[in-house]
Order: structure tokens, then sequence, then C-alpha cells
């Protein structure tokens, strides 16, 4: 899935004003825009003002990038990060894909997810259990595929991103580093050695939906499937939410997803001192039959 | 406080039963509401083209409770529901 080769890289250009205003914004916490969409007469222009631009076709199938001038010293490494972690799950969902903001571990050959929004500890969780004889799966973009026995998530790019406190805590001096850059804030690692991961295809066990930590204790509570249909929509990628069918496709495919039953809200302490036992309350609860 | 008539479901509005509950999707404003087992029960009637006079005999009938309560119950939520602009109201 994280394959480069589908992705078209084109030469660096000046990203010249678009006529029409964006559809959709992506802003970062300090303001700043990250992310414009825009569609254009044969897809969708996704730019990353002063860092790149990406086409997107249509159905979703192919990505041309253009770099900005500027950043084309370090290109390579910038248009793997914006294309792996942010592009192409927006690209796959509009291919019908279930892609979801969710990090994900293999416990005992099945899959754990962890879903949440940003900055609420879902790559703290996939290092803490990378890091600690288990394997990760992926680190954003979770894609969920249909399976004979079930539903599987499939490996994503072997790389984890973890913010500065996380990084001391977490990562051993060996893990080799990738070049990051000030706007992302975190430091990019990639896999083998003391990090490690999964590159096949596990079943899904349990997929857990991260609180905001203001607890005293590890909290796990079942979720109806409705209360999950509602989160697994919310935390989807979607490129085109005007798409409406699209959005009722993938509206179909959450629900398939949420009747499954295997969803849970997990919520903990988010102190580092704390996490061998919120590793172990997991895997003690994932193991169990449901 | 008098119930309206009928209701009915707008075209951008898709609904999917999961368990005994409702999940419904606006696809237009891309905002989704769950209703619970009643809701949900309520929901299939507006569907079928039931008065809300006809939907307040079936949940009489259905569930032990004064009609009274059912009526201010159904009311509050087709209120909550046209609020939300998941339901039209006809007259």
């Amino acid at each position: 899935m994280t394959t480069l080769d589908r992705l078209v890289l084109g030469s660096p250009r000046l990203q010249t004003p678009v006529l029409d205003p964006p559809y959709q914004t992506w802003v970062l916490s300090n303001g700043n825009i990250w992310t414009e969409f825009y569609r254009t007469a044969t897809g969708y222009l996704l730019r990353f003002p002063n860092l790149a631009d990406f086409k997107v076709s249509l159905n979703g199938e192919k990505v041309a990038c253009f770099p900005a001038p500027d950043v084309f010293d370090v290109a390579s490494y910038l248009i793997q990060h914006l294309y792996i972690n942010q592009v192409l799950p927006l690209a796959l969902s509009k291919q019908g894909e279930l892609v979801f903001h969710a990090s994900a571990v293999e416990i005992d050959q099945i899959a754990v997810a962890f879903v949440a929004e940003s900055r609420r500890g879902k790559s703290t969780l996939a290092a803490s259990f990378a890091t600690n004889g288990f394997r990760f799966i992926t680190d954003d973009g979770l894609v969920v595929k249909s399976s004979a026995s079930g539903f599987e998530i499939v490996p994503s790019h072997p790389s984890l991103r973890l913010r500065e406190d996380s990084q001391s805590v977490l990562v051993s001096p060996a893990v080799t580093r990738d070049p990051t850059f000030d706007h992302s804030s975190k430091v990019q690692y990639l896999a083998g050695g003391d990090l490690a991961f999964c590159e096949k295809p596990r079943p899904i066990r349990r997929m857990y939906f991260l609180g905001d930590g203001k607890v005293t204790s590890v909290e796990i509570t079942r979720l109806t499937a409705a209360e999950t249909s509602i989160e697994l929509i919310r935390h989807a990628f979607l490129l085109d939410p005007e798409d409406r069918q699209g959005l009722a496709r993938h509206f179909d495919h959450a629900v398939k997803l949420a009747n499954q039953g295997f969803h849970y809200r997990l919520d903990y302490p988010r102190k580092f001192d704390e996490l061998a036992q919120v590793r172990q309350a997991i895997i003690t609860h994932a193991l169990q039959e449901s | 406080m008098k119930l309206p008539l009928n209701a009915s479901i707008p075209q951008q509005v898709i609904s999917r039963t999961v368990g005994e509950e409702i999940v419904i999707l606006d696809l237009t404003a891309g905002t989704y509401f769950g209703l619970d087992a009643v809701g949900a029960y309520i929901w299939h009637h507006i569907s079928d083209g039931k008065t809300f006079v006809e939907i307040c005999d079936l949940v009489c009938g259905e569930y032990d409770v004064k009609r009274e309560v059912v009526e201010h119950d159904i009311l509050s939520l087709i209120e909550e529901l046209k609020a939300r602009g998941l339901l039209l109201m006809v007259d």
C-alpha cells in the first residue's frame, strides 16, 4: 500500500494562485494553513503551502507531485512524508477504501487499533508496544480491508512519527531517524532493530477509540454499533466530503465494520511512567474472547 | 402542545440500522445522528409514511407508557430532528 511507485514526481514549480476558493482547509494548531483542497477539471489539487502540490485523479488512483522550488533540496524526504502520511490515505478513501486516523499494533498475531484525532497518543501507544516486544503495523492512515474471515489491517510505511516528549522516553538512540521539518513538529523514525514492524496484514481483534486522558486509571468501555459507526465516520480520511455517492458508500462500509462488535472506548492517564500498565491492560483485554 | 400531522425525510438524508439503533447521515451537511431503539422504531414508521397520531398509537401499543408521555417524547424527538435538518414537516 505504501509503495511510492504509484506516485509520479513532477518538476518543481511555483504554486500559482487558484481561482476558486478551497472546498476544505486544514489548519495547524498555530493557525498556519497546512493543506488546501481544490477541485479541478480532472480531480483534485491538494496544496501544502510553500511545500508541494499534489494532483489527485477523480477516482483517486493517480497522484502526481510538484514540489515548491525552495524545498527541492530535501524534496525526496518531504515528498515521501507528505504522500504517505497525508495524500495517500485521502486518495485511497476516494477509491472506496476505509482509512482512519489510527495506529495499530500486533499482539499475538492479531491487530489492535488505536483511533483518535491528533495529539491523543496514537503514535505514543504504537511506539510503546513496538519498543517492548511487540510490532507496530501502522502509525496513521490505517487501512482496513474486508477479508474472508472478517476485517484486517494492512501495514503502512515502516516508520513512526513522535513528538519530542515521547521521543526521549520511548526511542533509543540506535533507532534511525529521518530528516524532519519544523512544520511537522515531529521526528520520523524508521522501523528496524529496536523499533519492530509487522509487514503482514493482521485480522482485527479490537479497535479502541482514545479518550482525552482526564481519568486516573485505565478505563475500557464497550461501544454500541451505532456509537461506533459515528466514531468511524468522524475519524475517517475522506478526500471529498461533498461526494454524496462516495460518502454513502463509506457510510455503508463503516456500518458493516461497526457491526463486528469489537469496538471500545479506551482512556488512561497520559503519563509515560504508567505506559507499561496501560500496555498490559490493553493486552489482557484484547486477548479475551469477545 | 400539538403533534404535527406528518413528516418526510429529505432526499439527502440516509439512514442505516445498526443493531437495534439507527444512524442517520445528512449527505449534504456531512452530519450524523444516532437514534436508540425507541427512536429507531419511530423513525421506521416515519419512513413508512405514517402520521404522528398513528405512530403514537403504535408506540402506546408496543410500550406500556401513557399517551401524553409518548406524545411529549415524540414531539421532542421530531423537533430535534427538524432542527438538524433531518425531517421536513408536512402540513
